[in-house]
């Protein structure tokens, strides 16, 4: 019935196959080609109000002359184990931002039960309950946030997980792994 | 037979022997000569000639070594085994080489002309036997190499045993010669000079006249005695062999006295041209010198067949040397090396002092002159460029100096450079490093603009002459300006045109092909001080907030000067540009007749309602300065409560102005302008001249005699501090006094009412003057560039913020272009100059900190 009715359509509107095909494949192409400005324009006023806000302890920049890819730079909150230590992270945000969170790792080795020795980062937010209400800044904030509260119930580096109760202990190893950038 | 012969040959030889050591050894007796002749003879028909040639040759050898040569070297032992320090006594003795020298050469030549006697002798025989058998050619050889042979021993003999100072002292001997020459033609230069003095002053050269003065001769006479002896030395040395040696050793004396000589002329005097003393010198004395001992040597007799065989550059120089006549060619070529080292010595010594010539530039402009005419000679344009620079850094561009006196120079410089070179290729190369320098001072271009506005060219520390100032530069450029436009309108004709062509000159090699023909490079020195700041709109956007300060702060409507400088500007930088301030100006003229138009009005009306006459002041004291405040920089603005009286007069006069004027209102600016006061107290009258709060605050002294600081401020409108800072001009000048209030932060001031109650405060007083003079000074009504561009600026300090957080350092560049990228909302639209004082601003306020071009955030 419905091959039919397509059939009929084929032959009575007399429009070569392709067209419609052409046209719903341009129209996607078109909406991301809006949407790729939108992004653009999305990550400006980000980078706009992350300025603006002027948090302390947290920063990011576009690298270079492509606003996709930015660096990030977080202190380590004050009376926790990071105090007095900054990393530097690697926001890289997909095309469909802020459908889909940016991908982000540390760039500075850090030991954290989140944090796997490659930097990537397990939290939430970035993954399944990313929301396109947040923003750059929120994500910097989170992962601050995180440094000092970690989620020992799904760690990536277990050895950090283990040695989290005995902060003192924790607090060396951090250091004896921080390398400035 | 052959025994016969060979003791024949034995019996020749030992008779040959015994004669030649009789000839050789004999004290001037030749005599030898015709019974040497058979037995040389006999030898030779032997085939024994080479024998008898050497064993003559080594026998004269021996004996000249062993005489000769010992008495001459003998004779300058007691030098040669001194050490240096007895060694200078010698040259203090005033005939000691000369005396030896010539002693021990007359010996040796003595002995060596004998000693050629024999060796003819000897010639003689050999050639009388040749001729007899003339078929056998080999002898002829021994006859004519004999002589040579004998100069070669000779000179080869002197040189392995000479002494290594000998050198040395032929050095100190023509030294002393050269110099001896040098004051005695010096004191005839100066007799002659005196002559010309009288007649007129004029200063001709003295060898270009005639030299018919008796003293002249005379002097004549006795250095040409002088060069003959030198040149009898000369002879001698050449003829024992030592031509180079004498060569070398006069020419380095030669060199040494004309390299002091230019020394003692040019000295640290700029004020003089030298290079024209210093040519006279070289003819008047080397060359001099050099003509008569060649003519003494006889070396100069083939001058004829030189000139015309050599016709470059040489023969087309003007050949004139006085007292010379026609010059020989080995005279032209010295003159022409002479003149060099003249020119270099002279240019090498300007170049070193290059700085200091440049300090005081008009004043050194013979130096200058000098300079040119060596390096267009020596085209040593780079050494110049190197030197100059090197100096510049080390004395100049440092932290040190002053903007002022940086710019000051740079504007010496660029004039100095231009005379040498019109081109301004070196100029170019001289200038950048000062423009580099200057960028990165803060005030660089409020010091141009002051220079420029400025009558004194913002001279502070006084020596600053009317020549000096950029504002008379753009009046002579304006000038210039108009007549190259006459000259553009009449002389189009087809012949100038192709004359202007023909007169075409490459750039000197040194010039960068990348910065593009001269044409481009033209200098003016107003585009220049342009080029330090980057962009004319920078100097343009100085200049009004200086004029808009300047205008505020007058009380005349006094602006003629101002519109001259304008219209300059205006030639230089476009009318569109400086449209502004030409609005401001007008603002003052119109000022000026509205404030008479209203004034006028306002009389009439209060002619009308009589019963008005007990205002206090009449609106004859009020003066208006209307300004178009779009047009004008932004302007600092305070509230003020001025008292109710003036406060009246002041809204009247704006009502008025309305209404004339509508649909324009009045805004009044109440902290800006002048106020003049008269205070009168009980035993005297003080006048001032103040701004309005300082009226402000003293008036209010009127009412009650004394005020707590605080009640004063709300009363006035001011912060507490503000009051504070500004009351301290009335403690200062003694009309009030100050005492601690029931609070720790609240003063109560008190109108000082006589003379005896100053003076207990006077000392306090007076250093409270000092403080209080600077603070007035620092006041200003306008915002300065610096301000508005830093408030502008203050949305990209967090964006600068932010990225050098992420990214540790960057350069100026890398900053300017990601702002430029990454800026959308207040689009960023700074130039690099603007970002890079804005950036030094923010490495004073310790923000960030600089290295090595890279900026990073202060920890």
């Amino acid at each position: 019935m419905a091959r039919g009715e397509n059939s009929e359509s084929h032959g009575s509107g007399n429009v070569p196959a392709a067209a419609p095909a052409a046209v719903g494949k341009q129209a996607p192409a078109a909406a991301r080609g809006a949407d790729g400005q939108s992004v653009v324009r999305r990550l400006q006023s980000e980078l706009m109000a992350l300025m603006m806000g002027g948090d302390p302890g947290v920063s990011a920049f576009p690298e270079g002359d492509n606003i996709f890819q930015w660096v990030g730079t977080i202190d380590g909150s004050a009376a926790t184990a990071y105090e007095g230590t900054s990393y530097r992270l690697a926001l890289s945000f997909p095309s469909d931002y802020p459908y889909k969170p940016p991908k982000v790792k540390f760039e500075t080795p850090c030991f954290h039960p989140n944090v796997d020795t490659h930097g990537n980062i397990c939290l939430d937010i970035l993954q399944d309950k990313w929301s396109s209400a947040y923003d750059v800044r929120t994500i910097l904030l989170s992962i601050q946030s995180l440094l000092g509260e970690p989620n020992n119930d799904s760690p990536l580096n277990t050895q950090a997980a283990a040695l989290w109760a005995n902060q003192e202990e924790f607090r060396k190893m951090v250091e004896k792994l921080y390398k400035p950038a | 037979m052959h025994l016969d012969d060979a003791d024949g040959a034995l019996d020749s030889w030992a008779r040959f022997c015994s004669l030649s050591g009789e000839l050789v050894g004999g004290a001037g007796d030749l005599s030898v000569g015709p019974r040497l002749a058979p037995v040389v003879a006999d030898l030779c028909a032997r085939g024994l000639a080479t024998l008898v040639r050497d064993y003559f040759l080594h026998n004269l050898e021996e004996t000249f070594r062993n005489n000769a040569v010992k008495m001459f070297w003998q004779k300058f032992h007691p030098y040669c085994n001194s050490s240096a320090v007895e060694r200078i006594k010698f040259c203090v003795q005033e005939s000691w080489p000369e005396d030896v020298l010539s002693i021990a050469l007359e010996d040796i030549c003595l002995e060596k002309s004998y000693q050629e006697k024999c060796v003819l002798v000897l010639v003689h025989v050999l050639q009388s036997y040749e001729e007899k058998t003339e078929n056998k050619l080999k002898t002829v050889e021994f006859s004519s190499s004999l002589m040579p042979r004998y100069q070669l021993m000779v000179s080869s003999v002197l040189l392995t045993t000479l002494p290594l100072s000998f050198p040395e002292i032929l050095n100190i001997y023509f030294k002393k010669k050269l110099e001896e020459l040098n004051t005695m033609m010096d004191g005839s230069d100066e007799t002659d000079l005196a002559c010309h003095e009288l007649f007129g002053r004029s200063k001709v050269s003295a060898w270009d006249s005639k030299m018919d003065i008796d003293g002249q001769e005379t002097v004549i006479s006795e250095s040409g005695n002088l060069v003959r002896n030198i040149g009898k030395v000369v002879r001698d040395l050449r003829c024992l062999g030592f031509t180079s040696m004498t060569e070398d050793s006069y020419s380095s004396a030669i060199i040494w006295l004309l390299k002091s000589k230019v020394y003692e002329l040019a000295g640290d005097d700029y004020r003089i041209p030298v290079l024209g003393r210093v040519k006279k010198w070289i003819q008047a004395v080397p060359l001099q010198f050099l003509h008569s001992l060649l003519a003494y040597l006889g070396d100069s007799v083939d001058y004829e067949s030189g000139l015309s065989g050599l016709k470059s550059p040489l023969a087309s120089r003007p050949s004139s040397f006085p007292g010379i006549g026609v010059p020989s060619e080995a005279l032209l070529r010295w003159h022409m090396r002479l003149e060099y080292f003249a020119y270099e010595t002279l240019q090498d010594l300007r170049i070193g002092k290059l700085f200091e010539i440049i300090v005081d530039y008009p004043e050194s402009s013979p130096a200058i002159e000098d300079l040119k005419q060596c390096l267009e000679y020596t085209g040593q344009h780079s050494k110049l460029v190197d030197s100059f620079i090197s100096s510049l850094r080390y004395r100049l561009l440092t932290a040190g100096a002053s903007t002022n006196d940086i710019l000051h120079q740079y504007v010496s410089t660029i004039k100095a450079l231009r005379s040498i070179d019109p081109t301004g290729v070196f100029l170019e190369a001289v200038g950048e490093p000062i423009r580099d320098y200057l960028r990165g001072r803060k005030d660089t271009i409020k010091c141009i603009v002051t220079m420029l506005t400025d009558g004194s060219g913002g001279n502070t520390n006084g020596s600053g002459n009317a020549g000096d100032n950029l504002l008379e530069e753009l009046n002579r450029d304006a000038e210039n300006q108009e007549n190259a436009d006459y000259d553009d309108h009449t002389n189009i004709d087809e012949k100038q045109a192709w004359l202007n062509s023909e007169s075409w000159e490459p750039d000197p090699v040194e010039a960068d092909p990348l910065k593009g023909s001269r044409n481009r490079r033209k200098i003016d020195i107003l585009g220049l001080m342009v080029s330090i700041i980057g962009s004319k709109d920078q100097l343009v956007n100085e200049y009004r907030v200086m004029l808009a300060e300047k205008l505020l702060s007058k009380s005349d409507f006094d602006i003629d000067s101002d519109i001259r400088t304008l219209e300059l500007l205006k030639i230089h930088f476009g009318e569109s540009s400086m449209q502004k301030c030409e609005i401001m100006l007008n603002d003052l003229i119109d000022s000026k007749r509205t404030n008479s138009n209203i004034k006028t009005s306002l009389l009439r009306t209060f002619e009308t309602v009589a019963g008005q006459e007990e205002t206090e002041m009449s609106h004859d004291v009020l003066d208006a300065t209307i300004i178009s405040s779009n047009f004008w920089p932004p302007i600092q603005t305070e509230d003020l409560a001025v008292p109710a009286s003036v406060d009246q007069m002041l809204s009247d006069f704006a009502k008025r102005f309305h209404q004339i004027k509508t649909p324009r209102k009045l805004l009044w600016k109440k902290n800006l302008g002048m106020v003049k006061l008269e205070l009168q107290f009980e035993d005297r009258n003080m006048q001032f001249t103040v701004v309005p709060v300082h009226a402000a605050i003293v008036m209010r002294f009127q009412e009650k005699p004394s005020w707590t600081s605080k009640t004063l401020a709300t009363e006035i409108g001011i912060p507490v501090d503000s009051l504070n800072r500004r009351i301290g001009f009335w403690t200062s000048k003694g009309v009030l006094t100050e005492s601690v209030g029931p609070d720790a932060d609240d003063h109560i001031f008190t109108v000082v009412d006589s003379m005896s109650d100053v003076n207990k405060n006077s000392i306090v007083n007076e250093s409270c003057e000092a403080f209080q003079m600077t603070e007035d000074e620092g006041e200003s009504s306008v915002a300065s560039v610096e301000e508005q561009l830093k408030k502008e600026m203050t949305v990209y300090e967090k964006f600068i913020i932010g990225m050098l957080t992420n990214f540790g350092n960057m350069t100026l560049d890398k900053i300017h272009n990601t702002l430029k990228m990454f800026c959308a909302e207040p689009s960023y639209d700074k130039s690099l100059q603007q970002l890079q004082s804005f950036l030094s601003g923010l490495v004073s306020d310790e923000k960030l900190e600089m290295r090595d071009g890279l900026y990073l955030l202060k920890k």
